[in-house]
C-alpha cells in the first residue's frame, strides 16, 4: 500500500554572523519500507530517533529532502498540493497530545466537521448525520457534539481525535503515541477501540510509540528506528522471540515486567543516543554496542534480508 | 516483620478548593521497614503524590494534612516545628522528582547544588565538600565527575541530570529516598539503567525507599512490597508474589489485565468501565463500588476497612470480610 524507498529529512542549523547552514541534524536517513494493505505496522525507538519526523514526511506535512514515497502506485513527493490534498483524505493522523491537538474554542462538533467541511464532504442534515454517526463511534454521546474539549477528560479527548481523523474516510492511519498521556486502564479502552476500528473499517495502522509492550499489542510487524535509521524490521512475533540487531535485543531486555524483579538477563547499555547532528561513523549504534567489531566504526550497515521478512542492519548478521 | 521506619496513621490531606473540598489523601494507613523498598501504585490523581509530599511536609496552600500522624523514627513528624521540618528534609527523608530538569535550578552548576545540600546538613569542612560531591557523582556513574560537576543542568542530558538528582538525594545518606516517579521521562535503555542504580545504591546505603509510579513493571523492578492506591485511598498492600499471583482486590485485578503483557496473545485488553471519580465529590461506601463488577449493596453504603487477609497481605474490600 505504501512503499518508501532511501527517504531523508535534515534539518539545518543556521549559524554564525552571516546566518549560513553550519550543520543539519540527520533526522531521517535513508529509510524504506512498506506498509501492506489491512496490517499496523509498529514503529519504535528512542526519543530523537526520527519516528515522528518519519511519519510527517510520509504524510508530507513536512517536505522530504530525498527519497520517494509510493502511495497506491502514485508517487507521493512529487504531487502538487491539489494533488496532495486529495490523497490526504485517504491518509489521517492521531496525535500523542489529544487535548493540544484540538482547538479549545471549538465545540466537538465542529472539531470533527472541519474535515468535512475543508473537503466539501458533507453539509447540513448529512453533515450532522456524519458527525454523530463518528461521535458515536468512538464511543461517545450525542450530547457530547456542542460541548469543548477542556470538559473532557484524557482518555475521552483522544476519542475526539480519533473521530476527527476518521471524518475523512482514511485508509491509512498514523498514530502517533496515542496512549503515552493517558492513565493506565483508560490506554486499554484506547487500544481496544483502535482495533474494534481497524476490523471494522479495514483501516491501515502505522502506530508510533517508545513503549514497546503497547507495539506488541498492536502490531503485525515491528521497525526500530536508531539515530535516523532504521536498524531492523520483523514480524512482531520474530522481532520480540528472536532479535537480531544488539539495539533490538537490549531494547527488548531492557522492558520492565510487571510482577517480576529483573530476574532475566538484561543488558544494560552503556551511554546515551548520539545526537543525530553529528551521528557516529559507521553503524550509528557503534559506541554503545557489546560487540563492535572495526568494521563498525567504518562502514554503515545495510539493512538486509536475514530470513524471511526479518531484515537487519549489523554487520554481525552477514 | 521488619522494624518500620515510617507510618502513617489515618493521614489525610485535603485542598480546600473554590469547588469544594479535594480529599486527595483520605485516611491512608502505610508502614516502610527499615531497608524496605514500598512501591505505591496507582492512576494519575489519586493521590500518590500529595502522599509523598505530606510526609515531607511539603503540602502548600489551599492543601492540609488535616488529621492524622506521620511516625518516622519514633517521632511524629506532624508535631515538629518548621525548623526541625528543615533538619529532616534532605537530611534523613529526601526525595528524587518526576522531572529531573526542573528539579534544578539551572544558573549554579550541578556540584554547587550538591555541596549546597552537603554543607546545609552536614559538619564537612570547606576542602572536603567538593570532594564528597566528586565522589557521590562518580558513585551514581557521572563520567568524568571532577570535570563534569562544574557543568551546568542544562548540559546533562535527561538521564545525567536524573543521577545528579539521585547524587544529591544521597548526598546526606537519608534514611528514607522517595523517588516520584523517577524514570517516567526517561527513555526505555536509560530508565534501565536507572533502575539498576537504584537498585544498586539502596544495597550500598541500606535506605528505605518509597517508589511512587504508575508502571507496575517499573514498580516490581525494585520494591519488595506493593501499595495500590485508589480515589486518596489504600485498596491493597502485600509483597510481590500477593500482588500479582493471589489479587485480592477487583481494582488491583482490573489494573493488572488491562496492561498488554509481552508475550502473551490478548485480542482485548480488559477495560475497567467508566473513569477515575473526581476527589472533590467521591463516591459512598468503597470509592470504586460504581466501576466495580462485584459490588454489593454494603458496597455502596460502608467503606471497607483495611484487613489482612494473609501474611502480611492486606485489601480493603467486602469480598474478603
Amino acid at each position: 500500500m505504501l512503499e518508501i524507498t532511501d527517504l531523508k529529512k535534515h534539518f539545518p542549523i543556521r549559524g554564525g554572523v552571516l546566518p549560513k547552514q553550519v550543520a543539519a541534524i540527520h533526522a531521517v536517513d535513508g529509510v524504506s519500507f512498506n506498509i501492506e494493505r489491512g496490517e499496523t505496522l509498529g514503529l519504535v525507538g528512542e526519543s530523537g530517533c526520527g519516528k515522528t519526523t518519519l511519519a510527517r514526511t510520509v504524510l508530507r506535512l513536512i517536505e522530504a529532502d530525498a527519497g520517494t514515497v509510493r502511495y497506491m502506485g502514485r508517487e507521493l513527493l512529487k504531487l502538487n498540493r491539489k494533488e496532495m490534498r486529495k490523497v490526504r483524505l485517504e491518509m489521517a493522523m492521531v496525535f500523542q497530545n489529544p487535548g493540544g491537538s484540538l482547538n479549545p474554542r471549538m465545540t466537538v462538533a465542529d472539531i470533527i466537521g472541519e474535515p468535512l467541511d475543508i473537503h466539501n464532504l458533507a453539509r447540513g442534515d448529512e453533515r450532522k448525520r456524519r458527525i454523530l454517526e463518528l461521535i458515536e463511534r468512538v464511543g461517545l454521546a450525542p450530547f457530547h457534539m456542542y460541548r469543548y474539549p477542556h470538559e473532557f477528560s484524557g482518555g475521552q479527548t483522544q476519542r475526539i481525535g480519533i473521530a476527527r481523523a476518521l471524518a475523512v474516510n482514511p485508509k491509512l492511519l498514523v498514530a502517533d503515541e496515542p496512549v503515552s498521556s493517558l492513565d493506565v486502564s483508560v490506554r486499554a479502552q484506547i487500544l481496544n477501540l483502535l482495533k474494534d476500528l481497524q476490523k471494522e473499517l479495514g483501516l491501515t495502522y502505522l502506530y508510533i510509540s517508545h513503549d514497546l509492550s503497547t507495539v506488541e499489542h498492536m502490531s503485525d510487524r515491528v521497525a526500530v528506528m536508531y539515530v535516523g535509521k532504521l536498524i531492523e524490521l520483523a514480524p512482531v512475533k520474530e522481532i520480540y522471540n528472536n532479535p537480531q540487531h544488539p539495539y533490538t535485543e537490549a531494547l527488548i531486555s531492557a522492558i520492565p515486567v510487571p510482577g517480576q524483579r529483573a530476574s532475566k538477563k538484561r543488558i544494560i547499555l552503556k551511554g546515551t543516543v548520539p545526537t543525530p547532528i553529528d551521528p557516529p561513523p559507521g553503524c550509528r549504534f557503534n559506541p554503545r554496542c557489546p560487540y563492535t567489531k572495526p568494521i563498525c566504526r567504518r562502514v554503515d550497515p545495510e539493512l538486509i534480508e536475514v530470513k524471511k521478512g526479518h531484515f537487519v542492519a549489523c554487520h554481525l548478521r552477514k | 516483620m521488619g522494624e518500620a521506619l515510617l507510618r502513617t496513621n489515618g493521614l489525610k490531606t485535603h485542598f480546600f478548593t473554590a469547588e469544594g473540598i479535594v480529599k486527595a489523601v483520605d485516611g491512608v494507613n502505610l508502614r516502610i521497614n527499615k531497608g524496605e523498598a514500598l512501591g505505591l501504585v496507582g492512576e494519575s490523581g489519586c493521590g500518590k503524590s500529595t502522599l509523598a509530599l505530606s510526609i515531607l511536609r511539603l503540602i502548600r496552600e489551599p492543601g492540609k494534612i488535616v488529621e492524622g500522624e506521620i511516625w518516622f523514627e519514633g517521632e511524629d513528624l506532624l508535631r515538629k516545628s518548621d525548623e526541625e521540618m528543615r533538619n529532616v528534609r534532605g537530611a534523613k527523608i529526601s526525595m528524587v522528582f518526576q522531572n529531573p530538569i526542573s528539579s534544578m535550578n539551572p544558573v549554579f552548576t550541578v556540584g554547587s547544588q550538591i555541596a549546597e545540600a552537603i554543607n546545609l546538613h552536614q559538619d564537612v569542612q570547606k576542602h572536603e565538600i567538593s570532594e564528597r560531591v566528586v565522589e557521590i557523582l562518580d558513585k551514581v556513574g557521572i563520567p568524568d565527575p571532577s570535570e563534569r560537576m562544574k557543568d551546568y543542568p542544562h548540559e546533562y542530558s535527561g538521564g545525567m541530570t536524573q543521577r545528579a538528582m539521585i547524587a544529591m538525594a544521597l548526598s546526606c545518606n537519608p534514611r528514607l529516598l522517595i523517588a516520584d516517579e523517577p524514570t517516567t521521562n526517561l527513555d526505555v535503555t536509560i530508565q534501565a539503567q536507572i533502575l539498576e542504580l537504584m537498585k544498586a545504591l539502596r544495597e550500598d546505603f541500606g535506605a528505605s525507599i518509597l517508589l511512587i509510579g504508575h508502571d507496575l513493571g517499573v514498580i516490581s523492578e525494585i520494591s519488595d512490597r506493593i501499595g495500590v492506591m485508589y480515589a486518596g485511598k489504600l485498596v491493597e498492600y502485600s509483597d510481590l508474589a500477593g500482588i500479582f499471583e493471589k489479587t485480592k482486590h477487583p481494582y488491583t485485578q482490573a489494573l493488572l489485565e488491562s496492561i498488554p503483557r509481552l508475550g502473551t496473545e490478548q485480542e482485548r485488553l480488559l477495560i475497567i468501565r467508566g473513569t477515575v471519580p473526581r476527589l472533590i465529590n467521591p463516591p459512598s461506601g468503597c470509592r470504586f463500588h460504581p466501576r466495580c463488577d462485584h459490588a454489593m449493596k454494603i458496597c455502596s453504603e460502608q467503606e471497607p476497612p483495611l484487613i489482612e487477609v494473609g501474611q502480611g497481605h492486606e485489601v480493603a474490600c467486602f469480598l474478603y470480610s
